[in-house]
């Protein structure tokens, strides 16, 4: 068996991508999936924490990597979710710790055991965001509809096709009522200026801290809309047809005026 | 641009998203052209001795601009306005 290694990055710091990494892990496991989650922000670890594990680490990926441990031994067992497990990063180490091979051999090693490898990157564009995609076959880029997170989408988008070819999209931190009043992006204006294929939109949601605080990841809340939103994109993940839900706001006279010209 | 966005603009939507828009699409085009402000003033200064062969113009204000969609350069030249007629340099031939 070999499954989908996927990194999961955006450049800029702070947008969701350790969130994502988390829901999406978590819902993919939900359809019996088989998933690891690769926490690949040495010296800066949180994936554990999202997913309240953090109790629970023994070893790390770097004790893996320098051979101190099997993977098996690093791994977390997610008790309430039999199919998800993570392989926790360290705490105390750098990201030159691990190299791009390195990482791509253990990817390859968690490949035969998992349908789904995820691997959360760390902000920025140098080794350990060179690590995280040296390990990766696709690449999923978060962003929100701020200009300078879009801006380093773009840059990260331009360095992956290099290696992985062109990512999917991810808008995160939606709010519907900006958007309406115009003074947020829209996913048309992103995807205007990001030119890649869209996997999905997550609103604006006060569940995802809530989230956070209990680590019992959104997607496990089917009331929250941002849940629901990653429910989705799971499920596009696993190739199904899920239309994307216009979370524009968008639907007031001119927009349905506007509509009428448009032949999109 | 879609139709939609630009009835939005005409109906005088006051919004920022528009703005932010139109920026990033220029900075994201001088981030993917990846050229130096080095290479910048190089371009410049090529094109300005190539026109000023044939115009003479002003070459303090000679404006390079990158314009994301659809995607090109312009270059603006401002033709200086001090010759008299007649004394325009004659198009090179052959």
């Amino acid at each position: 068996m070999s499954g989908r290694a996927i990194v999961i990055t955006s450049g800029k710091g702070g947008v969701g991508k350790t969130t994502a990494t988390a829901n999406l892990g978590l819902g993919l496991a939900q359809h019996d999936r088989k998933v690891v989650l690769v926490d690949g922000d040495i010296g800066l670890r949180n994936l554990d924490i999202i997913l309240g594990l953090e109790n629970r680490i023994v070893y790390h990926l770097v004790d893996v990597v320098r051979g101190h441990c099997q993977v098996r031994q690093a791994l977390v067992k997610d008790k309430r979710f039999p199919h998800l497990s993570l392989l926790p990063a360290s705490q105390i180490d750098q990201k030159e710790s691990i190299n791009p091979e390195q990482m791509r051999e253990l990817a390859t090693q968690l490949k035969e055991e998992f349908d789904f490898v995820l691997i959360d990157c760390p902000a920025g564009i140098e080794q350990g965001f060179r690590n995280a995609v040296a390990g990766a076959d696709e690449a999923i880029v978060i962003t929100t509809p701020d200009v300078s997170p879009v801006r380093d989408a773009d840059r990260v988008i331009g360095l992956l096709q290099h290696s992985l070819g062109d990512p999917q999209l991810i808008i995160n931190r939606m709010a519907t009522q900006m958007v309406q009043r115009g003074d947020m992006l829209n996913q048309q204006d992103v995807l205007d200026i990001l030119a890649v294929d869209l996997l999905g939109i997550v609103p604006e949601d006060e569940e995802v801290v809530v989230a956070g605080n209990r680590g019992s990841p959104v997607v496990l809340n089917e009331k929250s809309r941002s849940g629901q939103a990653y429910g989705r994109i799971v499920r596009r993940m696993l190739g199904e047809d899920v239309p994307i839900p216009e979370l524009n706001g968008h639907g007031g006279l001119f927009h349905r005026l506007g509509k009428l010209f448009s032949r999109r | 641009m879609a139709w939609g966005t630009l009835v939005q603009r005409w109906f005088g939507n006051k919004g920022s998203a528009g703005l932010a828009k139109d920026r990033l699409q220029v900075v994201v085009m001088y981030d993917r052209l990846g050229l130096s402000a080095e290479q910048m003033e190089a371009l410049r200064k090529d094109i300005m001795e190539t026109i000023s062969r044939h115009v003479a113009i002003d070459s303090e204000r000679v404006k390079i601009d990158f314009m994301p969609t659809p995607a090109e350069v312009t270059i603006t030249a401002p033709v200086r306005r001090s010759r008299t007629r007649g004394e325009e340099p004659k198009p090179q031939e052959g």
